[in-house]
């Protein structure tokens, strides 16, 4: 007696909400990617890393704009899809990469990720096997104590075989047995030959995205590719974490980070229109460890500072600033001479992770904060 | 796999080129795969008969991490009736040290790092002494005969546990499993939870550290003192107040560990002038002013011994070994048994193999964790292994890498949590049949039917009982009837 797949995964399947975190690593210079309007102390300490104000893409009537790079993302601003936040980060002092970007994984001075404890302890039935990726080589801190998560570069990991031959038999014997077990490993298998079988349909039709939406070849634009296609293929796919690394731009910044946001930009602009009316259920927060120096350095770079930005987009998103870009000036600068932080991460993650079904677990998400 | 890098390059070349000087210095008396610890263990094979888990079958799943395909003809040769043979096998497991266990031992010694002194854990990379504390824990697991010993060496890294991540534990752990775990594992209670309430990995964990009342205004650190309470010890709805946990946080003021930063990194130590030291009353118990460091003494006094600590602790036994919802009277039993022995871990397991619903109750019905059913498999299988890392992958997957839990509960031993997980036990299933998992993990299937009498007689030796028609059916038209086994939900259950 071989079981039917019913079409719809139970519990967290077809009415998933995902959220995708992507991690800019080695800190992406928040007054470059989010640059402020009709500041003169900023053309004063970025001789020649400043964006000029005539380029700058306005965000309203905020004081800061948007790169020129980004003119994907500023049309997803002006359709109501994006929120920029300033002026924000950690409580991290050390300016330390690893430190930075560990605390800000794990969501404060506790163990696993605030992705993994929100997987975890989030309201509803339990995760999926699908219902957590890195793409990548390597799962993420943010990730660490997930109760299902994978690392993977392609879907082609989602697979009962792990190499040699094929598993169709084996897959269709097992639903022959599982159809039988009267225990709670009777749906769990079905939910499980279900998501099967709708990546195995993914990967055999190899739909191209749609609405348009044109990708590069990048890796971080491979990921994203990857990422639409499963939402769209109803997996149960709840988390997804990739990076975009490269931001640490001590020496030639300008030269170093432009293409990084021309990739970022077009990366998140292609997801946004393969996904279309389904990014009401998605949600990217884009977010660095810290943000630079506000003064340039002699090699044309910037040193390692506080107070960065986050990008959100999708979901619930209106098109938003929150947080303006500080005066620049000696008083209100910290440490030695960065932009503060005004705005812990967590306080914009919590209002994210609750529309994804956080429920009461926030205290086991961020018990610190 | 990741690799160990620079530092301990040079001690662990050293280290090898030691034993290789030794291993010539043994040669003559043994195989080398014997001393190094590797390669399946032979004994004659008998496949269970019963047409459900006989006896055997059923207390062989419960306390160890799975049968071997020899384990059931040894235990059935201990004694004429299954009773007894049963009898034989757990008074055996109750008695690790008298297990001789050469071969698991020998494999774990070569993991150097989680052998070094406390201090000197701190030399090495923290990524390289997590890898060698998950291969000892799943060599010993895999491989040890003292099954019973590691299976409550697992029991309470979970009761106790600590997620490795959190600041120093990544250097601490490896120390807390060797000297609070494992050297209390099958000990006395109070002695347990004694060393883990002062083991630095602990004092890191749940910020005992920061725990300090040096003047009128600084507030105790309440977060081991609650746990404590709610975890360790007397449990949710044990009978303790939020006043209780405060006056317990208060006891413990001032017991800290040094960073890192620091001489001597690692040394417990207490510190008076960061102590509290007005009178306190826990759990209705008076503790006079003046006390000092013998606060700490006379609270683990109070907790351990509340009634409400063995009803609690025999509730997690009784749901390890039993059931997800064991019996009040199986609770009440082991309960008894844990007070009257004032906390002796044998005289309580002893309890719980006695009850009723233990040897009578439902069979198979307790969900293989994901780290049970992978070392089931490899147990099962009589698999070489001789790359623990390349299982890790398996077991982050299915969110149950050792010492990767986040929060102080530890890994939840219920099986609803875990059903999410199937996709990555077929997976893995498939691979380690076709030898797919790494070239440094072997099966040989062929070999394992031979033993066993053929298709039938390997299954009954995996499910401990005969297949039924419907499984012989579809291991036959499978074409692959080890990975269909392994794979099936009868090997999901123990």
């Amino acid at each position: 007696m071989a079981m039917k797949g019913t079409g719809i995964i139970s519990g967290n399947g077809d009415e998933q909400r995902t959220l995708v975190v992507v991690f800019l690593r080695g800190g992406a210079d928040g007054l470059t990617l989010v640059p402020p309007v009709g500041n003169r102390e900023y053309y004063k300490v970025r001789p020649t890393l400043s964006v000029p104000e005539n380029e700058i893409l306005k965000l309203g009537e905020a004081n800061c704009g948007l790169n020129p790079a980004f003119s994907g993302l500023h049309q997803i601003y002006r359709d109501g899809g994006l929120t920029v936040v300033q002026a924000v980060g950690s409580n991290d002092d050390t300016r330390s990469h690893f430190y930075a970007q560990d605390l800000m994984e794990h969501g404060g001075q506790i163990a696993g990720g605030w992705l993994g404890r929100f997987l975890r302890y989030r309201e509803g039935s339990p995760p999926s096997a699908l219902s957590a990726i890195a793409l990548g080589k390597a799962m993420p801190e943010v990730l660490r104590g997930a109760p299902a998560a994978t690392v993977m570069e392609s879907m082609d990991t989602f697979t009962l075989g792990s190499g040699s031959g094929s598993t169709a038999v084996l897959q269709k014997e097992l639903g022959a047995l599982y159809g039988l077990e009267e225990t709670i490993l009777g749906p769990a298998a079905r939910d499980t030959l279900e998501a099967l079988g709708r990546v195995e349909k993914l990967r055999r039709d190899d739909l191209p995205p749609m609405n348009g939406a044109d990708y590069g070849d990048d890796a971080f634009s491979r990921g994203l590719r990857q990422t639409a296609r499963l939402v769209r293929a109803k997996v149960g796919l709840e988390a997804v974490s990739l990076d975009l690394d490269g931001w640490d731009s001590h020496f030639a910044q300008a030269t170093l980070i432009k293409p990084l946001m021309t990739r970022l930009s077009d990366g998140l602009s292609a997801f946004h229109r393969d996904l279309g009316g389904l990014m009401e259920n998605v949600t990217v927060v884009v977010m660095t460890e810290f943000g630079r120096r506000v003064a340039e350095n002699s090699s044309f770079g910037t040193d390692h500072g506080r107070g960065g930005t986050m990008f959100v987009m999708g979901g619930s998103e209106r098109g938003n600033v929150l947080g303006e870009v500080p005066e620049l000036e000696t008083g209100i600068l910290v440490g030695p001479g960065d932009v503060p932080v005004v705005t812990d991460y967590r306080e914009v993650l919590k209002p994210i992770l609750l529309r994804h079904g956080a429920g009461k677990s926030m205290a086991e998400i961020f018990p610190e904060a | 796999m990741k690799e160990q890098k620079s530092d301990e390059v040079s001690r662990r070349a050293f280290l090898r080129g030691a034993a290789g000087v030794a291993l010539f210095a043994t040669s003559g008396c043994e195989k080398v795969e014997d001393w190094l610890g590797m390669g399946p263990e032979e004994g004659p094979v008998e496949p269970p008969s019963g047409e459900g888990l006989d006896l055997i079958s059923h207390v062989v799943n419960r306390v160890t991490f799975g049968s071997t395909p020899s384990e059931y003809a040894r235990v059935k040769a201990m004694a004429e009736t299954q009773r007894e043979a049963v009898a034989t096998y757990l008074e055996e497991q109750l008695a690790p040290e008298e297990i001789e266990d050469k071969r698991a031992h020998r494999a774990v010694r070569r993991l150097e790092a989680i052998h070094a002194p406390l201090g000197e854990m701190y030399e090495y990379k923290e990524a390289f002494l997590l890898e060698q504390l998950t291969r000892a824990t799943l060599i010993r697991a895999t491989r040890s005969k003292r099954q019973l010993f590691e299976i409550m060496a697992h029991f309470w890294s979970d009761h106790f546990n600590i997620d490795i991540s959190k600041k120093e534990c990544r250097w601490l752990k490896a120390a807390d499993d060797r000297e609070v775990i494992r050297k209390h594992a099958m000990g006395n209670f109070s002695d347990l939870v004694r060393a883990s309430a002062l083991s630095p990995a602990m004092l890191w964990y749940l910020d005992g550290r920061e725990n300090r009342k040096r003047d009128e205004d600084e507030k105790p650190n309440e977060n081991y003192g609650r746990e404590l309470l709610e975890l360790h010890t007397l449990g949710v709805g044990g009978g303790y107040t939020q006043q209780d946990v405060m006056e317990v946080a208060r006891c413990l003021t001032g017991w800290t560990v040094r960073g890192k930063d620091r001489f001597f990194k690692g040394k417990v130590e207490f510190d008076a002038k960061a102590h509290d030291d007005g009178a306190k009353l826990v759990l209705g118990h008076e503790i006079v002013a003046g006390g000092g460091a013998k606060d700490l003494e006379e609270v683990l006094e109070i907790v351990c011994g509340h009634p409400a600590t063995a009803r609690h602790v025999a509730r997690k036994l009784c749901l390890r070994f039993i059931a997800d919802e064991p019996s009040e009277e199986s609770v009440d039993e082991v309960a008894k048994a844990f007070s009257a022995s004032g906390g002796d871990i044998g005289t309580i397991l002893r309890a719980v193999f006695a009850t009723g619903e233990f040897l009578d109750g439902a069979r198979g019905q307790k969900l293989k964790r994901p780290f049970e059913f992978i070392v089931s498999a490899l147990r099962g299988t009589r698999a070489e292994v001789s790359s623990e890392m390349d299982l890790v992958d398996y077991l982050v997957r299915m969110g149950h890498a050792p010492f990767q839990y986040p929060t102080p509960d530890g890994y939840p031993d219920v099986a609803s949590p875990w059903t999410g997980t199937l996709l990555w036990r077929w997976h893995f299933a498939i691979a380690l049949s076709r030898n797919e998992v790494s070239k440094k993990i072997k099966v040989d299937e062929a070999q394992l039917i031979e033993k066993a009498g053929g298709i039938a007689g390997l299954a009954s030796c995996l499910l401990g009982r005969v297949p039924s028609d419907q499984e012989k059916a579809a291991m036959a038209r499978s074409g692959e009837p080890l990975a269909l086994l392994l794979a099936s939900p009868g090997f999901q259950w123990r």
